[in-house]
Protein backbone atom coordinates (compact mmCIF):
# COMPACT_ATOMS: atom_id res chain seq x y z
CA UNK A 1 0.00 0.00 0.00
CA UNK A 2 2.99 2.32 -0.35
CA UNK A 3 2.41 3.05 -4.01
CA UNK A 4 0.32 6.26 -3.69
CA UNK A 5 2.92 7.75 -1.38
CA UNK A 6 5.72 6.71 -3.68
CA UNK A 7 3.95 8.30 -6.62
CA UNK A 8 3.39 11.48 -4.65
CA UNK A 9 7.09 11.63 -3.89
CA UNK A 10 8.11 11.07 -7.49
CA UNK A 11 7.42 14.56 -8.87
CA UNK A 12 9.71 15.98 -6.22
CA UNK A 13 12.44 13.58 -7.31
CA UNK A 14 11.90 14.39 -10.97
CA UNK A 15 12.16 18.04 -10.04
CA UNK A 16 15.68 17.56 -8.72
CA UNK A 17 16.78 16.11 -12.08
CA UNK A 18 17.96 19.37 -13.69
CA UNK A 19 20.16 20.17 -10.71
CA UNK A 20 21.50 16.63 -10.65
CA UNK A 21 22.24 16.68 -14.39
CA UNK A 22 24.02 19.99 -14.01
CA UNK A 23 26.21 18.63 -11.23
CA UNK A 24 27.00 15.45 -13.18
CA UNK A 25 27.86 17.46 -16.30
CA UNK A 26 30.02 19.71 -14.14
CA UNK A 27 31.79 16.71 -12.61
CA UNK A 28 32.49 15.16 -16.01
CA UNK A 29 33.55 18.24 -17.94
CA UNK A 30 35.42 20.42 -15.43
CA UNK A 31 39.18 19.91 -15.08
CA UNK A 32 40.05 18.62 -11.61
CA UNK A 33 42.09 21.70 -10.68
CA UNK A 34 39.86 24.34 -12.27
CA UNK A 35 40.35 27.67 -10.50
CA UNK A 36 36.77 28.71 -11.29
CA UNK A 37 34.61 25.60 -11.51
CA UNK A 38 36.19 22.78 -9.51
CA UNK A 39 34.19 19.56 -9.98
CA UNK A 40 31.78 18.64 -7.16
CA UNK A 41 33.86 15.65 -6.04
CA UNK A 42 36.65 18.02 -5.01
CA UNK A 43 34.16 19.95 -2.87
CA UNK A 44 33.70 16.86 -0.77
CA UNK A 45 37.42 16.17 -0.39
CA UNK A 46 38.08 19.76 0.64
CA UNK A 47 35.15 19.63 3.05
CA UNK A 48 36.71 16.56 4.67
CA UNK A 49 40.10 18.25 4.80
CA UNK A 50 38.57 21.33 6.43
CA UNK A 51 36.63 19.34 9.00
CA UNK A 52 39.80 17.39 9.88
CA UNK A 53 41.77 20.62 10.29
CA UNK A 54 39.52 21.50 13.24
CA UNK A 55 38.80 25.03 12.09
CA UNK A 56 35.44 24.31 10.49
CA UNK A 57 33.30 23.31 13.46
CA UNK A 58 34.28 26.14 15.84
CA UNK A 59 33.54 28.58 13.00
CA UNK A 60 30.20 26.92 12.31
CA UNK A 61 29.30 26.97 16.00
CA UNK A 62 30.21 30.64 16.27
CA UNK A 63 28.06 31.57 13.27
CA UNK A 64 25.03 29.55 14.36
CA UNK A 65 25.32 30.77 17.94
CA UNK A 66 25.50 34.42 16.88
CA UNK A 67 22.49 33.93 14.64
CA UNK A 68 20.42 32.16 17.31
CA UNK A 69 21.30 34.50 20.18
CA UNK A 70 20.82 37.56 17.97
CA UNK A 71 17.42 36.38 16.81
CA UNK A 72 16.29 35.53 20.35
CA UNK A 73 17.31 38.93 21.73
CA UNK A 74 15.71 40.63 18.71
CA UNK A 75 12.43 38.79 19.38
CA UNK A 76 12.37 39.84 23.01
CA UNK A 77 13.43 43.44 22.39
CA UNK A 78 11.19 43.78 19.34
CA UNK A 79 8.16 42.41 21.19
CA UNK A 80 8.64 44.61 24.27
CA UNK A 81 9.44 47.80 22.36
CA UNK A 82 6.71 47.05 19.83
CA UNK A 83 4.15 46.67 22.63
CA UNK A 84 5.22 49.93 24.24
CA UNK A 85 5.12 51.85 20.99
CA UNK A 86 1.94 50.22 19.72
CA UNK A 87 -0.15 50.84 22.82
CA UNK A 88 0.45 54.59 22.81
CA UNK A 89 -0.83 56.39 19.76
CA UNK A 90 1.18 59.52 20.54
CA UNK A 91 4.41 57.56 20.95
CA UNK A 92 3.78 55.75 17.69
CA UNK A 93 3.18 58.96 15.80
CA UNK A 94 6.22 60.64 17.29
CA UNK A 95 8.58 57.74 16.63
CA UNK A 96 7.22 56.53 13.30
CA UNK A 97 9.44 58.52 10.87
CA UNK A 98 12.59 57.71 12.82
CA UNK A 99 11.68 54.02 12.99
CA UNK A 100 10.79 53.92 9.31
CA UNK A 101 14.18 55.36 8.43
CA UNK A 102 15.98 52.89 10.68
CA UNK A 103 14.08 50.01 9.18
CA UNK A 104 14.50 51.27 5.63
CA UNK A 105 18.26 51.61 6.01
CA UNK A 106 19.68 48.66 4.06
CA UNK A 107 21.00 46.28 6.76
CA UNK A 108 24.57 45.92 5.43
CA UNK A 109 25.19 49.63 6.11
CA UNK A 110 24.92 48.99 9.83
CA UNK A 111 28.07 46.88 9.82
CA UNK A 112 30.61 49.66 9.10
CA UNK A 113 28.82 51.99 11.52
CA UNK A 114 29.03 49.39 14.26
CA UNK A 115 32.68 48.68 13.47
CA UNK A 116 33.43 52.38 13.72
CA UNK A 117 31.71 52.80 17.07
CA UNK A 118 32.57 49.49 18.72
CA UNK A 119 35.76 48.35 17.08
CA UNK A 120 36.36 44.78 16.01
CA UNK A 121 34.92 43.19 19.16
CA UNK A 122 33.20 39.83 19.34
CA UNK A 123 30.11 41.54 20.80
CA UNK A 124 29.83 43.57 17.59
CA UNK A 125 28.56 40.54 15.68
CA UNK A 126 25.72 39.97 18.09
CA UNK A 127 24.73 43.63 18.28
CA UNK A 128 24.50 44.05 14.53
CA UNK A 129 22.36 40.94 14.14
CA UNK A 130 20.03 42.11 16.91
CA UNK A 131 19.71 45.57 15.37
CA UNK A 132 18.86 44.22 11.92
CA UNK A 133 16.52 41.42 13.00
CA UNK A 134 14.65 43.61 15.49
CA UNK A 135 12.95 46.02 13.07
CA UNK A 136 10.55 43.73 11.22
CA UNK A 137 9.52 42.19 14.58
CA UNK A 138 9.13 45.53 16.34
CA UNK A 139 7.05 47.10 13.58
CA UNK A 140 4.78 44.08 13.21
CA UNK A 141 4.16 43.85 16.94
CA UNK A 142 3.57 47.61 17.19
CA UNK A 143 1.02 47.48 14.37
CA UNK A 144 -0.78 44.56 16.03
CA UNK A 145 -0.69 46.08 19.52
CA UNK A 146 -2.39 49.14 18.10
CA UNK A 147 -5.24 47.00 16.80
CA UNK A 148 -5.88 45.10 20.05
CA UNK A 149 -9.34 45.98 21.28
CA UNK A 150 -8.95 48.05 24.46
CA UNK A 151 -12.08 46.28 25.67
CA UNK A 152 -9.99 43.12 26.06
CA UNK A 153 -7.93 44.81 28.75
CA UNK A 154 -11.11 45.95 30.49
CA UNK A 155 -12.32 42.37 30.41
CA UNK A 156 -9.09 41.26 32.04
CA UNK A 157 -9.58 43.87 34.73
CA UNK A 158 -13.20 42.94 35.38
CA UNK A 159 -12.29 39.31 35.74
CA UNK A 160 -9.48 40.40 38.07
CA UNK A 161 -6.93 38.43 36.07
CA UNK A 162 -3.47 38.56 37.59
CA UNK A 163 -0.55 39.92 35.61
CA UNK A 164 0.53 36.42 34.61
CA UNK A 165 -2.94 35.32 33.59
CA UNK A 166 -3.61 38.39 31.53
CA UNK A 167 -0.22 37.99 29.87
CA UNK A 168 -1.17 34.44 28.96
CA UNK A 169 -4.74 35.09 27.93
CA UNK A 170 -4.68 38.57 26.40
CA UNK A 171 -1.18 39.72 25.53
CA UNK A 172 0.51 36.61 24.16
CA UNK A 173 -2.37 35.55 21.88
CA UNK A 174 -2.42 38.99 20.30
CA UNK A 175 1.37 39.31 20.06
CA UNK A 176 2.55 35.88 18.91
CA UNK A 177 1.03 35.79 15.39
CA UNK A 178 2.43 39.20 14.32
CA UNK A 179 5.69 38.36 16.07
CA UNK A 180 6.00 35.25 13.94
CA UNK A 181 5.35 37.23 10.75
CA UNK A 182 8.18 39.54 11.76
CA UNK A 183 10.46 36.62 12.58
CA UNK A 184 9.77 35.09 9.18
CA UNK A 185 11.29 38.22 7.62
CA UNK A 186 14.04 38.39 10.23
CA UNK A 187 15.40 34.83 9.87
CA UNK A 188 16.90 35.13 6.37
CA UNK A 189 18.03 38.69 7.18
CA UNK A 190 19.81 37.52 10.32
CA UNK A 191 21.59 34.73 8.40
CA UNK A 192 22.79 37.18 5.74
CA UNK A 193 23.95 39.74 8.27
CA UNK A 194 25.78 37.22 10.44
CA UNK A 195 27.75 36.11 7.40
CA UNK A 196 28.33 39.68 6.24
CA UNK A 197 29.69 40.85 9.59
CA UNK A 198 32.08 37.93 9.57
CA UNK A 199 33.13 38.68 6.01
CA UNK A 200 33.81 42.36 6.68
CA UNK A 201 35.38 42.10 10.12
CA UNK A 202 37.00 38.68 9.64
CA UNK A 203 35.84 37.76 13.13
CA UNK A 204 35.75 33.95 13.42
CA UNK A 205 32.85 32.25 11.65
CA UNK A 206 31.81 30.66 8.38
CA UNK A 207 31.76 34.06 6.65
CA UNK A 208 35.41 34.78 7.33
CA UNK A 209 36.30 31.18 6.43
CA UNK A 210 34.70 31.61 3.00
CA UNK A 211 36.45 34.94 2.37
CA UNK A 212 39.82 33.51 3.42
CA UNK A 213 39.34 30.58 1.06
CA UNK A 214 38.40 32.91 -1.78
CA UNK A 215 41.37 35.23 -1.16
CA UNK A 216 43.72 32.25 -1.28
CA UNK A 217 42.05 30.96 -4.47
CA UNK A 218 41.09 27.68 -2.80
CA UNK A 219 38.06 27.38 -5.07
CA UNK A 220 36.99 23.90 -3.95
CA UNK A 221 36.85 25.17 -0.35
CA UNK A 222 34.68 28.10 -1.46
CA UNK A 223 32.16 25.81 -3.14
CA UNK A 224 32.17 23.37 -0.23
CA UNK A 225 31.46 26.21 2.21
CA UNK A 226 28.76 27.57 -0.10
CA UNK A 227 26.96 24.23 0.03
CA UNK A 228 27.44 24.12 3.80
CA UNK A 229 25.93 27.60 4.17
CA UNK A 230 23.02 26.49 1.99
CA UNK A 231 22.45 23.44 4.19
CA UNK A 232 22.69 25.47 7.40
CA UNK A 233 20.24 28.03 5.98
CA UNK A 234 17.90 25.22 5.01
CA UNK A 235 18.05 23.61 8.46
CA UNK A 236 17.54 26.92 10.29
CA UNK A 237 14.58 27.79 8.06
CA UNK A 238 13.01 24.36 8.61
CA UNK A 239 13.49 24.69 12.37
CA UNK A 240 11.77 28.04 12.22
CA UNK A 241 8.82 26.58 10.31
CA UNK A 242 8.42 23.89 13.00
CA UNK A 243 8.55 26.42 15.83
CA UNK A 244 6.12 28.68 13.97
CA UNK A 245 3.71 25.78 13.48
CA UNK A 246 3.81 24.89 17.17
CA UNK A 247 3.33 28.46 18.34
CA UNK A 248 0.55 29.27 15.89
CA UNK A 249 -1.31 26.13 16.93
CA UNK A 250 -1.08 27.31 20.54
CA UNK A 251 -1.88 30.96 19.68
CA UNK A 252 -3.92 30.93 16.48
CA UNK A 253 -4.11 34.22 14.56
CA UNK A 254 -7.51 35.82 14.84
CA UNK A 255 -9.39 39.05 14.58
CA UNK A 256 -8.72 41.12 17.64
CA UNK A 257 -12.28 42.33 17.97
CA UNK A 258 -14.85 41.16 20.45
CA UNK A 259 -17.98 40.05 18.74
CA UNK B 1 -1.24 63.99 -0.02
CA UNK B 2 -0.21 62.82 3.38
CA UNK B 3 -0.05 65.57 5.91
CA UNK B 4 3.18 66.39 7.70
CA UNK B 5 3.75 64.34 10.83
CA UNK B 6 4.73 67.21 13.14
CA UNK B 7 5.59 65.20 16.26
CA UNK B 8 7.55 62.74 14.15
CA UNK B 9 9.63 65.50 12.60
CA UNK B 10 10.19 67.05 16.01
CA UNK B 11 11.43 63.72 17.38
CA UNK B 12 14.03 63.46 14.64
CA UNK B 13 15.13 67.07 15.22
CA UNK B 14 15.29 66.39 18.96
CA UNK B 15 17.46 63.32 18.48
CA UNK B 16 19.80 65.32 16.25
CA UNK B 17 19.92 68.18 18.76
CA UNK B 18 20.70 65.87 21.69
CA UNK B 19 23.36 64.13 19.60
CA UNK B 20 24.94 67.48 18.69
CA UNK B 21 24.76 68.79 22.26
CA UNK B 22 26.20 65.61 23.73
CA UNK B 23 29.29 65.88 21.56
CA UNK B 24 29.69 69.66 21.80
CA UNK B 25 29.47 69.61 25.58
CA UNK B 26 31.97 66.79 25.78
CA UNK B 27 29.42 64.60 27.52
CA UNK B 28 30.13 61.90 24.98
CA UNK B 29 33.76 61.71 24.07
CA UNK B 30 33.57 59.06 21.43
CA UNK B 31 36.52 59.51 19.18
CA UNK B 32 34.75 58.23 16.11
CA UNK B 33 31.24 59.58 16.52
CA UNK B 34 30.97 62.83 14.56
CA UNK B 35 28.42 65.50 15.45
CA UNK B 36 25.53 66.04 13.02
CA UNK B 37 26.95 69.44 12.12
CA UNK B 38 30.26 67.84 11.16
CA UNK B 39 28.38 65.35 8.97
CA UNK B 40 26.55 68.24 7.33
CA UNK B 41 29.82 69.99 6.55
CA UNK B 42 31.29 66.78 5.15
CA UNK B 43 28.26 66.20 2.96
CA UNK B 44 28.62 69.70 1.52
CA UNK B 45 32.27 68.98 0.69
CA UNK B 46 31.41 65.66 -0.92
CA UNK B 47 28.55 67.22 -2.86
CA UNK B 48 30.76 69.99 -4.21
CA UNK B 49 33.57 67.65 -5.20
CA UNK B 50 31.09 65.47 -7.07
CA UNK B 51 32.19 62.31 -5.24
CA UNK B 52 28.80 61.76 -3.64
CA UNK B 53 27.01 62.09 -6.97
CA UNK B 54 29.44 59.78 -8.76
CA UNK B 55 29.17 57.01 -6.16
CA UNK B 56 25.39 57.36 -5.96
CA UNK B 57 25.05 57.19 -9.72
CA UNK B 58 27.15 54.04 -9.88
CA UNK B 59 24.98 52.33 -7.26
CA UNK B 60 21.71 53.45 -8.85
CA UNK B 61 22.88 52.31 -12.27
CA UNK B 62 24.04 48.93 -11.00
CA UNK B 63 20.85 48.39 -8.98
CA UNK B 64 18.56 49.26 -11.88
CA UNK B 65 20.51 47.11 -14.32
CA UNK B 66 20.67 44.11 -11.98
CA UNK B 67 17.04 44.53 -11.03
CA UNK B 68 15.93 44.72 -14.67
CA UNK B 69 17.81 41.54 -15.56
CA UNK B 70 16.54 39.76 -12.44
CA UNK B 71 12.97 40.85 -13.20
CA UNK B 72 13.11 39.58 -16.79
CA UNK B 73 14.62 36.25 -15.70
CA UNK B 74 12.23 35.92 -12.75
CA UNK B 75 9.22 36.85 -14.84
CA UNK B 76 10.06 34.37 -17.62
CA UNK B 77 10.81 31.53 -15.22
CA UNK B 78 7.75 32.38 -13.13
CA UNK B 79 5.54 32.40 -16.22
CA UNK B 80 6.87 29.06 -17.42
CA UNK B 81 6.47 27.52 -13.97
CA UNK B 82 3.03 28.97 -13.41
CA UNK B 83 1.72 28.10 -16.86
CA UNK B 84 3.02 24.61 -17.44
CA UNK B 85 2.63 21.73 -15.08
CA UNK B 86 5.42 19.86 -16.87
CA UNK B 87 7.92 22.64 -16.23
CA UNK B 88 6.84 22.68 -12.58
CA UNK B 89 7.31 18.94 -12.23
CA UNK B 90 10.81 19.00 -13.64
CA UNK B 91 12.12 22.25 -12.24
CA UNK B 92 10.38 23.32 -9.05
CA UNK B 93 12.29 21.07 -6.64
CA UNK B 94 15.64 22.14 -8.09
CA UNK B 95 14.75 25.78 -7.60
CA UNK B 96 13.46 25.06 -4.09
CA UNK B 97 16.88 23.66 -3.26
CA UNK B 98 18.70 26.72 -4.60
CA UNK B 99 16.37 29.34 -3.16
CA UNK B 100 17.33 29.19 0.54
CA UNK B 101 20.99 29.70 -0.39
CA UNK B 102 21.79 33.11 1.11
CA UNK B 103 22.82 35.38 -1.76
CA UNK B 104 25.77 36.66 0.21
CA UNK B 105 27.37 33.20 0.34
CA UNK B 106 27.35 33.35 -3.43
CA UNK B 107 29.58 36.44 -3.38
CA UNK B 108 32.92 34.63 -2.86
CA UNK B 109 32.04 32.30 -5.75
CA UNK B 110 31.21 35.28 -7.95
CA UNK B 111 34.52 36.84 -6.90
CA UNK B 112 36.38 33.68 -7.92
CA UNK B 113 34.77 33.73 -11.34
CA UNK B 114 34.44 37.45 -12.15
CA UNK B 115 37.08 39.00 -9.88
CA UNK B 116 36.52 42.51 -8.51
CA UNK B 117 34.15 43.86 -11.14
CA UNK B 118 30.66 45.02 -11.99
CA UNK B 119 29.90 41.46 -13.15
CA UNK B 120 30.42 40.23 -9.59
CA UNK B 121 28.04 42.86 -8.30
CA UNK B 122 25.44 42.02 -10.93
CA UNK B 123 25.76 38.26 -10.44
CA UNK B 124 25.12 38.51 -6.69
CA UNK B 125 22.26 40.94 -7.19
CA UNK B 126 20.58 38.85 -9.84
CA UNK B 127 20.93 35.60 -7.92
CA UNK B 128 19.25 37.13 -4.88
CA UNK B 129 16.52 39.26 -6.45
CA UNK B 130 15.29 36.74 -9.02
CA UNK B 131 13.47 34.81 -6.28
CA UNK B 132 10.80 37.28 -5.16
CA UNK B 133 9.89 38.04 -8.79
CA UNK B 134 9.82 34.35 -9.70
CA UNK B 135 7.77 33.23 -6.70
CA UNK B 136 5.23 36.04 -6.99
CA UNK B 137 4.82 35.63 -10.76
CA UNK B 138 4.35 31.89 -10.42
CA UNK B 139 1.89 32.32 -7.57
CA UNK B 140 0.00 35.02 -9.45
CA UNK B 141 -0.30 32.96 -12.62
CA UNK B 142 -1.35 29.83 -10.77
CA UNK B 143 -4.06 31.62 -8.81
CA UNK B 144 -5.70 33.04 -11.94
CA UNK B 145 -9.26 31.83 -11.81
CA UNK B 146 -10.09 28.78 -13.90
CA UNK B 147 -12.93 30.89 -15.28
CA UNK B 148 -10.36 32.93 -17.19
CA UNK B 149 -8.84 29.79 -18.67
CA UNK B 150 -12.33 28.88 -19.87
CA UNK B 151 -12.61 32.31 -21.46
CA UNK B 152 -9.30 31.73 -23.26
CA UNK B 153 -10.55 28.41 -24.56
CA UNK B 154 -13.87 29.86 -25.68
CA UNK B 155 -12.12 32.66 -27.55
CA UNK B 156 -9.68 30.11 -28.98
CA UNK B 157 -6.73 32.21 -27.89
CA UNK B 158 -3.30 30.85 -28.76
CA UNK B 159 -1.13 30.04 -25.73
CA UNK B 160 1.01 33.12 -26.43
CA UNK B 161 -2.02 35.40 -26.48
CA UNK B 162 -3.47 33.70 -23.42
CA UNK B 163 -0.31 34.56 -21.53
CA UNK B 164 0.08 38.16 -22.72
CA UNK B 165 -3.57 39.18 -22.84
CA UNK B 166 -5.05 37.22 -19.99
CA UNK B 167 -2.62 35.72 -17.52
CA UNK B 168 -0.09 38.55 -17.16
CA UNK B 169 -2.76 41.25 -16.66
CA UNK B 170 -4.60 39.04 -14.18
CA UNK B 171 -1.41 38.33 -12.25
CA UNK B 172 -0.10 41.90 -12.51
CA UNK B 173 -0.68 42.92 -8.89
CA UNK B 174 1.28 39.98 -7.58
CA UNK B 175 4.02 40.40 -10.23
CA UNK B 176 4.40 44.05 -9.25
CA UNK B 177 4.74 43.12 -5.58
CA UNK B 178 7.45 40.64 -6.57
CA UNK B 179 9.32 43.29 -8.54
CA UNK B 180 9.11 45.70 -5.61
CA UNK B 181 10.58 43.15 -3.23
CA UNK B 182 13.19 42.37 -5.87
CA UNK B 183 14.32 46.00 -6.01
CA UNK B 184 14.80 46.12 -2.24
CA UNK B 185 16.85 42.93 -2.38
CA UNK B 186 18.85 44.24 -5.34
CA UNK B 187 19.83 47.36 -3.40
CA UNK B 188 20.89 45.38 -0.33
CA UNK B 189 22.95 42.98 -2.42
CA UNK B 190 24.49 45.82 -4.42
CA UNK B 191 25.69 47.48 -1.22
CA UNK B 192 27.10 44.18 0.04
CA UNK B 193 28.81 43.46 -3.29
CA UNK B 194 30.30 46.95 -3.35
CA UNK B 195 31.60 46.53 0.19
CA UNK B 196 33.36 43.27 -0.57
CA UNK B 197 33.47 42.71 -4.30
CA UNK B 198 33.25 45.67 -6.64
CA UNK B 199 35.32 48.70 -5.58
CA UNK B 200 32.82 51.30 -6.78
CA UNK B 201 29.62 52.88 -5.53
CA UNK B 202 28.16 53.84 -2.16
CA UNK B 203 28.90 50.53 -0.44
CA UNK B 204 32.56 50.79 -1.37
CA UNK B 205 32.62 54.45 -0.30
CA UNK B 206 31.35 53.57 3.18
CA UNK B 207 33.95 50.87 3.72
CA UNK B 208 36.84 52.88 2.30
CA UNK B 209 35.98 55.92 4.46
CA UNK B 210 35.84 53.56 7.44
CA UNK B 211 39.31 52.29 6.66
CA UNK B 212 40.54 55.85 6.07
CA UNK B 213 39.17 56.76 9.52
CA UNK B 214 36.96 59.52 8.13
CA UNK B 215 33.81 59.03 10.23
CA UNK B 216 32.08 62.21 9.00
CA UNK B 217 32.43 61.18 5.38
CA UNK B 218 31.39 57.63 6.20
CA UNK B 219 28.18 58.84 7.82
CA UNK B 220 27.40 60.95 4.75
CA UNK B 221 27.51 57.84 2.59
CA UNK B 222 25.51 55.82 5.15
CA UNK B 223 22.77 58.45 5.11
CA UNK B 224 22.93 58.64 1.33
CA UNK B 225 22.24 54.90 1.18
CA UNK B 226 19.31 55.30 3.58
CA UNK B 227 17.78 58.07 1.49
CA UNK B 228 18.41 56.14 -1.71
CA UNK B 229 16.49 53.19 -0.25
CA UNK B 230 13.58 55.44 0.71
CA UNK B 231 13.57 57.16 -2.69
CA UNK B 232 13.67 53.93 -4.69
CA UNK B 233 10.85 52.48 -2.64
CA UNK B 234 8.74 55.63 -2.95
CA UNK B 235 9.31 55.78 -6.71
CA UNK B 236 8.27 52.17 -7.06
CA UNK B 237 5.15 52.56 -4.93
CA UNK B 238 4.12 55.52 -7.10
CA UNK B 239 4.89 53.63 -10.32
CA UNK B 240 2.96 50.53 -9.29
CA UNK B 241 -0.04 52.64 -8.28
CA UNK B 242 0.04 54.29 -11.68
CA UNK B 243 0.29 50.97 -13.53
CA UNK B 244 -2.51 49.34 -11.59
CA UNK B 245 -4.73 52.38 -12.05
CA UNK B 246 -4.20 52.45 -15.82
CA UNK B 247 -5.26 48.85 -15.92
CA UNK B 248 -8.67 50.02 -14.77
Amino acid sequence: MTSPRLLAGLPRLRGVLPLLLLLILWQVTAPARSPYFPPPSTWWTSFEAMSRSGRLYPALASTVLTFAAGLAIACLAGAVLGMLIGTSRAAKRALEPLLEFCRGLPPPVIVPVAVLLLGYAESLKLLVVVWVAMWPILLNVAAAAERVDPLLHDVARSFRLGALASLKKITLPSIVPPLMIGVRVAVPLAIIITLLVEMITMLPGIGSLIVTAQRNFRSADVYALLVLVGLVGFVLNSLFVIVEDLLLRRFPPRMHKLQ
Amino acid sequence: MRQLNLSGTLTILLVLAVWEAAIRSGLVTYEYLPAPSAILVASWTLLRSGELAAQTLHTIGAVLLGWAIASVVGLSLGLALGYSRTVRTYLEASLELLRPLPGIAFLPVALLIFNFSLSTELAVMIFASVWPVLINTMGGIMSVATRLHDVARTLRLTPARTVTRLLIPAAAPSIIVGCRLGLGTALVMAIIAEMLGNPHGLGYAVVSELQAMQPERMFVYVLAIGFLALALNAALVAASRLMLRNRG
